[in-house]
């Protein structure tokens, strides 16, 4: 339960400036400015900077909105704006700061009041037409910062910050340079005792990824090892073993951006998860190349579900148009009536997206566990929503998948790996492809967690820093589109990686000659250790883990025959098809066969029902163990306050009931307490009554 | 409180054989241990009379096309509707939280709400003389379950005495004395009649209000008093209550009651909360002149400043009438009053706004707002408050309740809120007959007031489970309380009804002639109704726009200081934070079941960890007297292998469903036979999963 070792400082020496990005600011400030450089920032507080960042302004004042009001100074750097409250340095062990933290990117709206007037909106390259009392900062993550600036003749200071701002913004929006900070490996993930995530950028990744899942019908396969089969695919990538790689390559050029059918997820009773792109329809694939296509998607089993993707699910447009409405109505001056709110929460429509990705997340999972069979996501791109049903399809039915590590490695596998395009769904590119699916699958997982609170090993508050982390610059984990940019940056920047830090005392200094790059996964970097302690979910009850479903049937290592049966699942029905690919007969039958059915009349009946053909009496846990079945009524699904109503003060208390954190305060200190009496001779007998397996039995 | 009454089970009639059976009476000899194993005996509480019963009824399971459904028997006695059938001796996981009354299959008289009828596939509501008898029975309680009968496979006159015998007894207008309660109690006369000491105040005594005042420091302003000793100057007010001292005796008996500010409540800097019946509207300009003459006296006797100020809050003109709240509710329990699954998908889309045009929480926002407005004035003011009603029994019962609960913690454990509910609501005389629509006599005055205020309750206990002892289960179940007619609680308008009732058994109500009609229409007379006091007082108070301000202030600052469970609270009102009262409305919906999930799992966990503390503490104390004791097992608290699902405790742990493994409809077109059969092998293969 304790992973020790991160409550360390750490220091970033000054350093070299790099000779590289012809974007990269040529007067270097060197971090940690302890003594005074110039007289006008004479009395500029201490700013542990990031390599590459520098001071662009900086005003004292104070932080508004929320009760006590905190005085400090907010600053403005080429990268990020942030408000660094007084004798902030002394207890932060962590270079950037999680609260008051506002990478430029992220700022969707500045406001400078002056007096009772109406605020001035600063879009970057306008000119702020007065001294400002406050600035208002109000980020696209939905939270809200508050500067107020006093008298005492520092009204300049506020005035030129103000103008950094918006000039900061401009240059930022002019010049995407994103470049990932790369500092010393002193950066760990949370701790020693986990394990790092696996970033999935070596062959050796991938196998011990595998084999965890026990998908023994399947190996690594190398063919896009140089990114020649698409740039937007990992490296690696699972195929069934008996494939050859020329096979694979055959097989992916006659789908859609090169994006062939792979294995996703292996669930330990035999079926298999796959994801694809959509067929390629104009090219003309001769017999060979069918049959692989076939042998790819069929993976070995008799059964295949085809799975629409996109079917019923929101577009990207959708997605990017329910989230801007919702920020809107979100936003503290939102000018909502108290008794308009419900309607207007619908009307965003957000939560009715949330819906249908979870009701077909839902119907998969049960596809994937109620019988052996080859479950393929297709999507067109195969970059958006498949990475959404994919990951939640896991988190419903694996168990270690809700695990904070087993999470995260779902993240960076269908995800990053798999080439979601983070820079431009997020809006990092300008260009008009927004849509934060990524913070939708969020959300469907904040669902879950809130439904569930007792499967889930992280919390709520790590799904918060997850989300907040989306923008942070520091790392290339979601700031890129496709691992191959990832990749190349990373080669690019390998000879300045080295920025050893001797000043950590207990670095290991051996064996690291590549270091690792940062990821979103050092969280070290931007959360206290307090913080990280609370992404742990206090309720977890990890028994579940313990049941592992038995296979119940593997997939035989011979070529099977053809499939005994193809199946098309849309609106919530699985419709028969007479053949996977739609190249064969004049590409047909695909077309012909895949009518849309309106969605089932008693569609209520969960496709769980169906499936199982469930007895009449349904017991207490019929199902299989570890499968989660959400509900999506419209009453079950919430919306996340803690995120997006984080902006309003006046719903920002009281949110959390302090429960559960009280009494884990109470066993500690009792726990104490009987340690030292235990301590004393002839009490040993009275420990063991203590179940050892309980997570909350804290062993500090 | 369900806890009364339970050993009356085993029933003063034995049940008679009570199944169809398709066997000879000498194999049933045989079998008898088996068979009395899978029958399910129909159980009667003391005092309890079989009325009809029609046998071969199925009851349908969430309307699978009216195809699946369990056969049985569906009885009708005085107490309840009951549908006998062998379901739930199948399986062995029992429900872990039973009412010891009310099983899963009955229905109290009182519940019911609506019954519908299909014929021919239509739904129609049942009432009155029936010339045809429908093959389907609907059956909607207002406790939100939704009951199917089928009733194709009884016999016609089964149909017709059952169909007829349920509308007559559960629609047709009773009288007082043919109240299941009067003949439950004397069946259970003899068995102990007077109860363990109560913990909860019943405030029947002018011991307990003295003892109230005391708790509230409240005596040195107001005093207890005996002037409506056996109900002689009004039958609206409680035997005993309290009022300023100031206030001549002689004053209380003038108009029966009406406009004498009565005591509900004292504030910890003395200011307290007071209520007043208003006088109804008058015709004629003398009696006008005497009324008004009487209210400035009284006005004198309260306020006086600057030693203490008075504001008015008029609740029959500026606030929620009874008739919003009626037109409300009927829509909101519409929501989750579902027939059929698909009609509740059907709406999903459009949850919010149906839920939001339904107004009902916009109504708990704002019985919530008035309340902190109320509160604002005793607590910052430093001004007494006094509320206006007509009867001073609806509205007047939910904002002084309200404004307790949140401003006094001792209203916030069990017992507290029990005596608080005894001291406002049934000593206040709120109409609970005439609210409930137990006699069924007007539809017009059922208004569920007293489910407003518990929603209103929830709300709080929602947003700051810490505050209180209890949890929404306990105010689920009282809400369901309100419709079983054992206990007396709930089925009288005022406690001198009750009184008359209760007391002298043969039940007589003399009819006072110069009592005003407690049938006064709220809704025809409500626009009229002028209060003279409100109106005159309302001059020196200041503007409502001030009022706001002070609110909204108020409001704030409160909010933004961190909460003291142990001292004043004040709920969330904005947009997002007022909820449905999930746990009540979505009970009974096999769709909202999630397995495993929601708060039931924090709350098994927060169990298990107390339980856990108590055992530590219990072993440094056992240290720390260096007793060596052999240590007790700790408290065996709810410890469940099984996942509970999250509508436990009213779980229905039983899924149904007789779909086939696929849906077919498309199948059969374009698949053929062989895979059809295979397709079906492989299930029985499976069907083991």
């Amino acid at each position: 339960m304790w992973w020790g070792g991160r409550g360390r400082s750490f220091n970033i020496p000054p350093q070299k400036e790099p000779e590289m990005g012809h974007l990269r600011p040529k007067s270097m400030q060197v971090s940690r400015m302890e003594e005074p450089r110039s007289p006008q920032t004479s009395s500029c507080p201490a700013l542990r900077c990031l390599p590459g960042e520098k001071i662009l302004a900086w005003a004292p004042g104070v932080r508004r909105g929320l009760e006590p009001e905190l005085p400090g100074t907010l600053m403005c750097t080429n990268l990020r704006v942030l408000f660094c409250p007084q004798g902030w340095q002394v207890r932060q062990d962590s270079v950037l700061n999680s609260d008051y933290d506002f990478s430029l990117s992220n700022i969707g709206r500045l406001e400078a009041v002056n007096g009772p007037g109406r605020p001035q909106i600063l879009r970057p390259g306008s000119l702020l037409k007065f001294i400002p009392d406050e600035i208002l900062i109000h980020g696209r993550d939905f939270r809200l910062l508050r500067v107020g600036f006093g008298d005492g003749g520092l009204e300049p200071l506020a005035f030129r910050v103000a103008m950094a701002i918006v000039q900061a913004r401009k240059q930022n929006s002019q010049a995407q340079h994103y470049e990932g900070m790369i500092l010393s490996k002193a950066y760990c993930g949370l701790g020693s005792n986990e394990p790092p995530v696996p970033l999935l950028e070596t062959p050796e990744d991938w196998e011990a990824e595998r084999r965890r899942h026990g998908a023994r019908g399947w190996r690594v396969s190398t063919v896009n090892e140089r990114f020649d089969v698409s740039t937007s695919l990992p490296q690696y990538f699972w195929v069934p073993r008996r494939t050859l790689d020329s096979e694979v390559r055959k097989a992916f050029s006659h789908f859609h951006q090169g994006r062939g059918p792979r294995l996703s997820w292996h669930h330990p009773g035999g079926s298999d998860l796959l994801r694809s792109g959509g067929f390629y329809e104009a090219s003309d694939p001769n017999r060979e190349d069918i049959r692989a296509v076939e042998l790819l998607l069929q993976a070995g089993h008799s059964d295949i579900v085809l799975v629409d993707t996109v079917d019923e699910l929101p577009t990207l447009a959708d997605i990017q148009l329910a989230h801007l409405r919702l920020r809107a109505l979100c936003l503290p001056d939102a000018a909502v009536a108290e008794e308009k709110w419900l309607s207007a929460l619908e009307g965003t429509r957000w939560l009715d997206h949330v819906r249908s990705c979870l009701r077909k997340a839902s119907d998969i999972s049960v596809l994937v566990t109620s019988r052996v069979r080859s479950v393929v996501l297709q999507e067109q791109g195969d970059r958006d929503l498949n990475s959404l049903l994919s990951s939640l399809v896991q988190l419903l039915s694996d168990p270690g998948a809700r695990t904070l590590h087993g999470f995260q490695t779902i993240v960076q596998r269908e995800w990053v790996a798999s080439g979601h395009p983070f820079l431009t769904r997020l809006g990092g590119s300008g260009g008009s492809e927004e849509a934060p699916v990524f913070l939708l699958f969020l959300d469907c997982l904040w669902q879950l967690l809130h439904q569930f609170p007792s499967e889930f090993e992280f919390s709520e508050f790590f799904l918060l820093a997850l989300h907040d982390s989306v923008r942070v610059p520091d790392t290339p984990t979601f700031l890129r589109d496709t691992p191959w940019e990832r990749r190349k940056q990373n080669g690019q920047f390998s000879s300045y990686t080295q920025v050893y830090t001797p000043g950590s005392p207990q670095a290991p200094p051996v064996g690291d000659l590549v270091p690792r790059p940062l990821t979103v996964w050092d969280w070290g970097l931007r959360y206290s250790h307090q913080q990280i302690l609370q992404f742990y979910n206090p309720c977890y009850e990890p028994h579940h883990c313990s049941d592992i479903c038995s296979p119940r049937e593997q997939p035989t290592s011979v070529t099977p025959g053809p499939p005994r049966s193809i199946f098309l699942f849309s609106r919530g029905t699985l419709t028969p098809l007479n053949q996977l690919c739609p190249w064969r007969d004049g590409f047909s039958s695909l077309m012909s066969s895949s009518r849309w059915l309106p969605r089932h009349n008693a569609s209520s009946d969960s496709l769980a029902d169906q499936e199982w053909g469930l007895p009449p009496h349904w017991g207490a846990s019929p199902l299989p163990p570890g499968l989660l079945l959400p509900g999506f009524l419209g009453p079950q699904i919430r919306l996340w306050r803690r995120c997006y109503l984080r902006g309003r003060p006046e719903v920002q208390r009281g949110l959390s009931a302090p429960t559960i954190s009280g009494l884990l305060d109470e066993l500690a200190l009792l726990q104490g307490l009987l340690r030292t009496w235990a301590s004393r001779p002839s009490s040993r007998d009275h420990m063991k009554t203590k179940d050892p397996d309980t997570p909350l039995s804290p062993s500090r | 409180m369900l806890g009364k009454g339970v050993g009356g089970g085993g029933g003063s009639k034995a049940p008679k054989p009570s199944f169809v059976s398709y066997v000879r009476p000498e194999e049933i000899h045989t079998n008898e241990k088996e068979v009395a194993e899978k029958e399910v005996t129909l159980h009667l509480l003391p005092g309890e009379q079989l009325l009809c019963e029609a046998s071969t009824v199925l009851k349908c399971i969430q309307d699978d096309s009216g195809q699946h459904g369990i056969c049985g028997k569906l009885v009708c006695t005085d107490f309840k509707i009951a549908f006998l059938g062998e379901e739930s001796t199948l399986d062995d996981n029992e429900p872990q939280f039973k009412n010891k009354l009310i099983g899963e299959n009955d229905i109290t008289l009182h519940c019911v709400d609506q019954i519908y009828g299909v014929f021919d596939e239509k739904k129609k509501p049942l009432f009155g003389q029936l010339k045809k008898y429908p093959e389907k029975l609907i059956i909607h309680c207002k406790d939100l379950r939704v009951f199917h009968f089928c009733l194709r496979y009884t016999k016609e006159e089964e149909v017709k005495r059952i169909v007829s015998g349920i509308i007559h007894h559960t629609q047709a207008p009773k009288l007082l004395k043919r109240l299941f309660l009067f003949s439950y109690a004397t069946a259970k006369q003899n068995s102990t009649a007077t109860g363990p000491t109560h913990q909860t105040v019943m405030f029947d005594t002018i011991k307990d209000w003295h003892w109230e005042l005391e708790r509230t420091k409240g005596n040195i302003k107001y005093k207890a008093v005996s002037a409506n000793e056996g109900y002689k100057v009004c039958e609206k007010l409680p035997a005993y209550f309290v009022v300023p001292v100031s206030l001549p005796e002689e004053d209380i008996s003038c108009f029966q009651g009406r406009g004498i500010p009565i005591w509900c409540w004292s504030c910890h800097n003395g200011c307290a909360l007071l209520k007043m019946s208003a006088f109804p509207k008058e015709q004629d300009e003398s009696n006008l002149q005497i009324q008004k003459a009487f209210l400035d006296g009284i006005y004198k006797t309260i306020h006086n400043p600057p030693y203490e100020t008075l504001k008015t809050e008029d609740l029959s003109n500026s606030f929620i009438s009874l008739q919003e709240i009626q037109t409300s509710y009927s829509k909101f329990k519409q929501l989750f009053l579902i027939d059929n699954s698909s009609e509740f998908w059907d709406t999903d889309v459009k949850w919010f706004s149906l839920l939001e045009s339904s107004n009902w929480l916009d109504i708990i926002r704002r019985c919530l707002k008035k309340a902190i407005e109320v509160i604002e004035c005793l607590e910052v003011q430093n001004t007494n408050v006094l509320l206006i009603e007509e009867n001073a029994s609806d509205l007047c019962c939910i904002i002084s309740s309200l404004v307790q609960v949140m401003m006094d913690p001792y209203c916030r454990t069990r017992f507290g809120f029990q005596s608080l509910i005894q001291k406002e609501w049934i000593m206040g005389g709120h109409c609970f007959l005439d609210r409930c629509n137990h006699l069924r006599q007007n539809d017009k005055e059922e208004v569920p007031v007293f489910l407003l205020f518990l929603d209103c309750v929830w709300q709080l206990v929602q947003q700051y489970p810490p505050a209180f002892e209890f949890t929404e289960t306990y105010l689920t179940v009282l809400s369901d309380s309100l419709y079983i007619p054992i206990f007396s609680t709930f089925f009288f308008n005022s406690p001198y009804q009750k009184d008359a009732n209760v007391h002298q058994r043969q039940l007589s109500l003399p009819l006072n002639p110069n009592k005003s009609s407690p049938k006064r229409g709220f809704f025809e007379t409500d626009h009229l109704i002028k209060n003279l006091l409100g109106k005159r007082i309302s001059k020196l108070i200041n503007s409502s726009d001030e009022l706001h301000d002070n609110f909204r202030e108020f409001y704030d600052s409160w909010h933004s200081k961190i909460v003291d469970y142990h001292g004043l609270l004040l709920p969330h009102i904005e947009g997002p934070e007022i909820k449905v009262w999930a746990q009540r409305c979505l009970r009974w919906i096999p769709e909202a079941q999630i397995l495993g999930g929601s708060p039931v799992a924090i709350m098994n966990k927060v169990l298990e960890m107390m339980e856990e503390v108590q055992s530590l503490q219990k072993k440094i104390d056992e240290k720390h007297n260096s007793l060596m004791a052999p240590p007790l097992d700790g408290l065996s608290l709810l410890r469940k292998p099984a996942r509970l699902s999250s509508l436990f405790p009213f779980a229905l742990l039983q899924r149904h469903s007789s779909k086939p493994v696929l849906p077919t409809n498309s199948w059969k077109t374009l698949g053929d036979e062989e895979d059809l059969a295979k397709q079906e092998d492989e299930f029985v293969d499976l069907g083991d999963v």
